[in-house]
């Protein structure tokens, strides 16, 4: 059943889909348009690769990036997208969702940063899912001559490890380590030719709040097994003491202040003294956004956890911070 | 529900439900047919002095986005999602002005042919398309990123364009522009029709503006929301806007707007205003908001005249007639409405 509606108060979700160029991303869109999923998605691109899109709606974009006058040096946002979205809410009831795909070498924050930061975009739609489709033969050497690789897997909420059948068990599973390094949180899907159920990839709720953390694998794992010999890393902690909600905002906010550059993504889940509700978190760089989500259970241990994924990221720094949150 | 009393479009207008998002309302020039374009790609027409028959024309694939009249009486020229520019005449008849792929059309301004010749632009990525009034090319004006408002002046010597960073001005007929510089996103554009004052919207709720021809920088701001809708008086004494939850009034006379308070009319609520227009010819400003209310105020005396109910819809389209005898009204969830401002027979 098609969900179109006009129903003023329905976000609709949106999917962005970043990897670098030959990955598999128009496969894999061609692949999410044509399944029987009854579903109708306008579609977002900016630039036309060797193969095209098979779908009604296509809007051709040029990727335009503004930094906003906002006092953060690291708030770029996509101009292009804000009108195109404002314009495509002209004919809602037209289609159930937008998927964005975005140009190889593309840096996935701003896109991301759009949906945070403008009125108009954040009242109409949210951000479903970033997904980043990634070459299992060469990513590796991605990974080694440039920063947009590694950006691009550091900001997935799934990974697409296609081209799986071009390269061996063994070296499938380096490639996956090194994704690990980078980005220990988000879900890999192997795949030959961008083949995998749509719904691993879209309706994630990846950014929802509410669902913050909740694919969080190997919380608890959080050795410091990994070398520094990785550009961009994840760290998480958590603590087991409630949360001083002034405390964390004091902390975070100047965290991000002075950090956010290197700061990828932040999400936490925070228990807050005197609160049956849980408190989510989450931020791209320096732009931030919380709420108070579902309670506690009865029985559940009321654990804060907080996650970093970014460069230069000083683990006990970062830790001694968080800890010094709780209620002392 | 029952409309409260006292609202004009129930004494002097009409209202019709076009089921579509109205993206725009434009008269034609000589005010005698009004055309509605709506998100589902079609435009309405009605005349405005007997709003009895609509009539309906498919004219995009998809959504129109921008709306103009025609340079000459009778017709309009319209911009759509599907990547045209098409002229639609009083008889439905249409044809393509240019076909762009892909790309959007999502500016469209006209100048009358009355002393010259006439002409039409297109807003369409980084480029603007102008042609004359026969529809033949004359030139593509090149910008830094793509166009996002579009305007010529009162005389039709100048094209005024916003983009990132800044506005340009461009000589119809040269091909030195003025370039005017902001950094940021500058999401609207209104020239001053004296020509004393460039403006532009931005990202930032916030106005800018070069006072020309110094090109000294005014900054507007206050504003909790985007400015998405703004509009000269007859003789450019005061720029109304939207984006706050009243119409935000800026003076441009007496030293203004620099160092000057606004005027605010029509707030109080806590709705937002989204749509404002000045009457043609007097100190009078249309105001719509959020919850679909729309409202003429007098700026003299601060009095409100209340033209519509609010109907929980946001108000997405205001425009009048030439003469200032006609308001028509558009709102996202697709009310037309339709008021009579003619001083009737006894």
């Amino acid at each position: 059943m098609s969900q179109a509606t006009s129903d003023p108060s329905y976000q609709v979700p949106v999917t962005v889909l970043t990897g670098y160029l030959g990955a598999g991303k128009t496969t894999l869109l061609n692949r999410i348009l044509s399944e029987n999923h009854g579903r109708k998605y306008a579609v977002i691109i900016n630039e036309f690769g060797e193969l095209g899109v098979d779908n009604d709606l296509v809007v051709d974009s040029d990727e335009e990036v503004f930094e906003m006058n906002n006092g953060c040096v690291c708030c770029t946002v996509r101009g292009d997208l804000i009108r195109i979205v404002g314009g495509l809410m002209k004919r809602r009831d037209r289609f159930d969702g937008i998927i964005i795909e975005t140009t190889g070498l593309a840096n996935p924050a701003p896109v991301a940063q759009t949906f945070f930061v403008d009125e108009g975009v954040r009242a109409k739609t949210r951000l479903d899912a970033v997904v980043t489709v990634v070459d299992a033969k060469h990513v590796l050497q991605r990974l080694d001559d440039s920063h947009e690789a590694a950006d691009q897997i550091a900001f997935a909420d799934v990974i697409v490890l296609n081209k799986t059948d071009l390269v061996t068990e063994a070296e499938l599973k380096v490639v996956e380590e090194r994704i690990r390094k980078i980005n220990r949180f988000a879900v890999i899907h192997r795949t030959e030719r961008a083949a995998l159920p749509i719904a691993d990839v879209l309706d994630r709720g990846a950014f929802d709040l509410g669902r913050v953390l909740e694919t969080a694998p190997d919380f608890l794992s959080g050795a410091d097994e990994h070398e520094h010999n990785e550009d961009v890393t994840s760290v998480s902690f958590e603590v087991e003491k409630p949360i001083d909600p002034e405390k964390f905002n004091m902390w975070i906010g100047m965290l991000l202040q002075e950090k956010g550059a290197d700061l990828l993504r932040t999400k936490g889940i925070l228990a807050y003294q005197n609160e049956d509700r849980r408190f989510a978190f989450q931020a791209v760089h320096m732009i931030a956004d919380g709420d108070f989500i579902g309670k506690w259970k009865d029985g559940e241990p009321r654990v804060s956890k907080i996650v970093f994924i970014g460069r230069d990221l000083n683990r006990p720094q970062l830790r001694r911070g968080f800890e010094a949150c709780q209620v002392g | 529900m029952a409309d409260r009393p006292g609202f004009l479009v129930e004494q002097r207008g009409t209202r019709r439900d076009l089921g579509a998002f109205i993206v725009a309302a434009r008269f034609d020039r000589a005010g005698s047919l009004l055309a509605f374009a709506l998100g589902d790609g079609t435009l309405r027409l009605v005349d405005p002095a007997d709003a009895a028959t609509w009539r309906e024309v498919a004219v995009h694939d998809g959504a129109v986005l921008a709306l103009a009249p025609d340079t000459v009486p009778g017709g309009f020229v319209s911009g759509g999602d599907d990547g045209r520019a098409r002229r639609i005449s009083g008889d439905a008849t249409m044809s393509d002005l240019g076909v762009f792929g892909m790309k959007w059309v999502e500016q469209v301004a006209t100048h009358p042919a009355e002393r010259n010749k006439g002409l039409i632009a297109c807003g369409v990525g980084k480029l603007v398309h102008l042609f004359d009034a026969e529809g033949k090319k004359l030139r593509e004006l090149e910008h830094p990123s793509t166009v996002t408002g579009l305007g010529f002046d009162a005389k039709g010597k100048r094209v005024g364009t916003s983009h990132y960073n800044g506005a340009t001005v461009w000589f119809v007929a040269s091909d030195s522009p003025r370039r005017l510089e902001w950094k940021g996103s500058h999401i609207g554009l209104a020239l001053h029709p004296e020509g004393e004052a460039v403006v532009t919207a931005m990202q930032e709720n916030a106005l800018h503006g070069w006072a020309l021809p110094d090109g000294k920088h005014m900054r507007m701001s206050g504003y909790p929301g985007k400015t998405h809708s703004m509009s000269f008086s007859r003789g450019g004494k005061w720029l109304a806007s939207s984006g706050s939850d009243a119409m935000v009034l800026w003076p441009f006379f007496g030293g203004g707007p620099m160092g000057k308070a606004p005027s605010e009319l029509a707030g109080g609520d806590g709705i937002t205003c989204t749509q404002v227009t000045f009457h043609p010819q007097q100190d009078i400003v249309a105001g719509g908001f959020a919850d679909g209310l729309v409202v003429v105020a007098d700026v003299a005396s601060s009095r409100i005249v209340p033209i519509m109910p609010p109907g929980g819809s946001p108000v997405s389209a205001l425009a009048w007639s030439q003469d200032g005898g006609f308001l028509a009204i558009g709102t996202e969830a697709g009310t037309a409405g339709l008021v009579d401002f003619r001083a009737r027979a006894a």
